[in-house]
Order: C-alpha cells, then structure tokens, then sequence
C-alpha cells in the first residue's frame, strides 16, 4: 500500500506537469514519467507483461514520435491565446469532478473485489500467455473492434490533412495560406533577389 | 531459487563495475584494431601495449572543463546523459551468464524475469530518450539535426528487430531468456533453419542500426552534422555517452549471443576435450560477444556511411518485409509442418 501511495503521488504531480508545464517538450518528459510510473505499477501489481508493453509502446515509441515533432516542429509556448471567458476555470472544475467521480464510484462501489486467488490464476503470473489467450479467445470481437477503430482514426487524420494539403495547392497565390508563410515566402525572394545582386 | 536483496544488489553492482571496465578496455581495443585494418599502429605509447591508455583516458575526462551551454535548457541537458547510462547498464542486469546456481553456487544473473527479453527491449528502447533530449536541450542546430535522425532511425529500426525476434518468440513460446537458451532454438527441428538464418541476419542488422555503430552512425555523423547529439557536450558528460553507446553494444552482442547463438551454453565438443567446460558460466557468453564485437569493429572500419534516406529506404522497404516474410515463414512451419 505504501509503494502504491508513493507511485500514485509522483503520477499525479507527473500529469499535472503534463497540463501546467510551459515548454511542450518538458511537458512531453513529464508524460514519459507518469507512463514510467504506470509501467511500476503493473509490476507492483505481478503485471509484468503488461508493464514491458507500457514500456515499449507507451514510453518507447509513440512519446518519441511526439517528442519527434515538438522538436521537429520546434513548437514553443506563443503566450496566451483568445479562448472563451472563463474557459479555464470551467476546465479546471470539469476536471475535479470527474476524478471526484471516478473515485467515488472506484472506492464506495459495493460490489465485493474478485477473490486474489481468482485474480492471480487469470494473471497468470503477468505472463504473456494468459493476456494472449483472454484477447484471442474470449475478448476476440472486442479486439478487432478496438482494431477497426484504430484504423477508422489513422483514415481520419490522413483524410484531414489530405484535403488541407489539396485546398492549399490549387488555391490562387497569396490566398488561403496563413500569413506566416507568406512573410516567410517574401523574405525568401528578398534574400534570393539580395543574393542575385 | 530466490536470493536475498543484497545478494542482488551486489550483483547488480558487480555487473555494473564489469560492465564499465569493459567498456574502458573495449575503447583501447577497438583503436588498435581499427589501426591495425588502417594500415596504423595504433595507441601503444602509454603502458605496455598501450594498456593504461584507458585510464589516461578517463582521468583526461574526468579533469576537463565542463561546459554548460548558455542558452541550453539546463536540467534536460543535465539529465539526458544520466538517462543514457541508466537505461543502458539496467538492460543487461536480465541476460543470463549460465544456468542456476553455477556461478559459485549463485546464479549468474541479477534478474530472471519471464518476460526478460521484452525487458530488455523496453530497457533499450528507453535509452534513445538521452541522445534525443541531449540534442535537443544543447540548443544547437547540429544537435537537433542529430537527435532528430536519431529517433527516426531507432523507431524505424525497432521493427525489424521486433519481428526477427518474433521467429525467436514462436519457436521458443516463452519470453524468457533462460528458457529460450536452455530450449536451443536451432535444435528444435531442421525445417525452421530458414526463418530463424533470415531472422538472425536482420537481428544483427537492427541491433547495429539500434546501437548507433557504423554504417548506421548518423545521429553523430562527424562529416556532416560535426558530432550530431554530442556536439555541445564535454568532459564527464561526453563520457557518459560513450559509455552508454559501448554498454548498449555489449548488450547488443549479448542478447545478439542469447538469442540466436545458445547464449552461456559452450559448444558440445568442449565435453570431450575437457569435461564439464562446456557449462562453465560467463566464459561463453563472454566468447560469443566478443565475435559480435569484433563484427562491429570490423563494420566500422569497412563500411561507408549510409545517406539518410538509404537508411529509411532499407529500414522500412527491405528490412521490415524480410523480417516479416521470416516470422510469416517460421510461424506456417509451426502451423503446417511440425
């Protein structure tokens, strides 16, 4: 219980440096650590497989593809930007009480816990073969489901930037393109007529 | 067997104190060899052999001005390094160096997980976030270019290595490093020959492309990119690194050896020439990673470095599908014929 309290504070401040961090890449680092920490958790909890695919996945792959382009992208914090009055406040509470419910509903729920005895015979040591047979044996249709919508998001974002990508090339010069790259076009022909001179 | 908590933590600060003596005489290793295939002598001046070459070495890091860039972002800058070695020393502490038991009654390892080899994979896969936060937190162009192929180049290659190890994964059906050796996965039946050759082969070539050596050595490709993620970094800092890329190729050699080769198991005729050596702890590990070194060193001082869209090319187009057609070949085998 001690480690479990312990685990639960560094993840909680960790997902508040998420939120309040200025710098995104910091902000990215302070994820990787409530990931790492998650990752502990399972194992605390004999999950071990399930900690390593955390690992893997989680901190190893998809936060560096992130952090991948925060860098590449070189995205710093622009100062406060126009929102709606009050947005932050209501997002703030919005956030309270949802964790206030998910707790509620976590430790004043009256169904009894699964016997610890039932629970490891599942885990099976937090081995891979167990997890495997519970996702291509009873949990079949969930996982091809989970996979059509992975797919439904990858086709989604591909579709988004896609007609963005058509609307901006046949759009006449000078229009449709944000103000930004049109500075940046013009001080590229002045240093190319600058150069020429 | 289990084994008290200090047991473990003195061997896992025994693996590390090796680990970092390998990698001090690993360096000196490695500049006489590369001297001797250019046509060079080599670093023989300090100590017979050149043998305390190291420790000059190190007391020359150690003494030097460490500069901390001004406009660096100081504490990512700091911490990248530590991350580097920390994740570099703890992938090892899972390969085990015998069976049970054999290393003066202790067993050669500081960890068997069932899961091992994912742990090593998670382990390694964490490393990659020191040359990346390095580059980026040195606030330099040179750097960020090289922390940049550096992620791209780790993810790109994950793949491969993911998959050949899956031949390994379907043929073993246990995650567990000690298993997959005791089980022998070449002695498991002649028909899975094929799959497991091609596997091996994009195995070693992910490994390298994973531990950053030569041809795969972009991220700090001194040609063009001065020293890529280390650019901005000096004396113990700069050594740090150093020290995480030799420990990852000696975990790369390792779990290379683990794998594919029979890890600690000696080959069966050492039996009849002296009996019981062929189980001695260590020693053959020890054997098989260094023909893995040996490998890199000889890769490094033969082969040009590949431009940065070859190695995306060869990444996703060839490695990727080879690796996949031997899992897909390994896994009909297991189905069909067995």
């Amino acid at each position: 219980m001690a480690t479990f309290v312990v685990l639960a504070v560094v993840m909680v401040v960790g997902a508040l440096g998420v939120v309040l961090l200025k710098q995104p890449v910091h902000a990215a680092l302070s994820l990787v650590g409530t990931l790492l920490t998650l990752a502990v958790t399972y194992v605390t909890l004999e999950a071990h497989f399930l900690a390593a695919v955390q690992v893997i996945v989680y901190a190893g792959a998809i936060m560096v593809l992130f952090l991948f382009v925060l860098m590449l992208l070189n995205v710093q914090d622009t100062g406060p930007r126009r929102s709606l009055p009050g947005l932050r406040w209501a997002a703030y509470a919005a956030a309270v009480v949802t964790a206030t419910a998910i707790a509620a509903v976590a430790f004043w729920d009256g169904r009894p816990a699964p016997d610890p005895a039932v629970v490891s015979l599942h885990l099976q040591g937090g081995s891979a073969g167990g997890i495997g047979d519970a996702l291509f044996g009873e949990l079949l249709l969930a996982f091809h489901l989970v996979g059509v919508l992975l797919l439904t998001g990858v086709v989604g974002a591909v579709a988004l930037v896609q007609r963005r990508a058509e609307s901006a090339h046949g759009a006449p010069k000078g229009t449709g393109l944000p103000a930004g790259r049109d500075a940046a076009d013009g001080k590229a022909r002045a240093l190319a007529s600058g150069g020429r001179r | 067997m289990a084994e008290s908590l200090l047991t473990v933590f003195l061997k896992a600060l025994l693996l590390a104190v090796a680990l970092l003596g390998a990698f001090a005489y690993m360096t000196l290793i490695e500049r006489r060899i590369l001297g001797r295939m250019q046509h060079r002598i080599g670093p023989n001046r300090t100590g017979p052999f050149g043998l305390l070459q190291p420790i000059a070495d190190a007391l020359k890091s150690i003494f030097k001005q460490d500069i901390l860039p001004a406009r660096a972002d100081k504490f990512v800058f700091v911490l990248a390094p530590a991350i580097s070695i920390t994740f570099a020393l703890a992938a090892f502490g899972a390969i085990p160096g015998g069976p049970a038991g054999s290393l003066f009654g202790f067993d050669p390892w500081v960890v068997d997980l069932d899961i091992g080899l994912l742990y090593v994979l998670a382990a390694t896969s964490m490393g990659v976030y020191g040359i990346f936060l390095g580059g980026w937190a040195a606030n330099s162009k040179y750097a960020l270019l090289g922390s940049l192929r550096s992620a791209a180049q780790i993810i790109s290659y994950e793949l491969g290595l993911g998959l050949s190890v899956l031949t390994i994964i379907m043929i073993a059906g246990t995650l567990n490093l000690r298993e997959i050796v005791e089980i022998g996965v070449w002695s498991v039946s002649p028909w899975l020959w094929p799959g497991l050759a091609v596997a091996f082969v994009t195995f070693v070539i992910s490994g390298i492309a994973e531990v950053n050596r030569t041809p795969f050595d972009l991220p700090e490709a001194e040609q063009e990119i001065v020293a890529g993620y280390l650019t901005e970094y000096s004396s113990i800092k700069w050594a740090l690194f150093q020290m995480a890329e030799y420990v990852n190729m000696f975990t790369a050699a390792a779990f290379m050896s683990t794998l594919f080769l029979g890890g600690y198991k000696g080959p069966g005729f050492m039996n009849a020439l002296i009996p019981g050596s062929a189980d001695w702890p260590i020693v053959w590990l020890v054997a098989k990673m260094a023909i893995f070194m040996f490998l890199f060193i000889w890769l490094r001082a033969t082969l040009p470095r590949l431009r940065y869209d070859q190695l995306m090319r060869f990444g996703w187009i060839y490695l990727f599908e080879v690796a996949l057609g031997a899992a897909l070949l390994t896994g009909a085998v297991i189905a069909f014929v067995l």
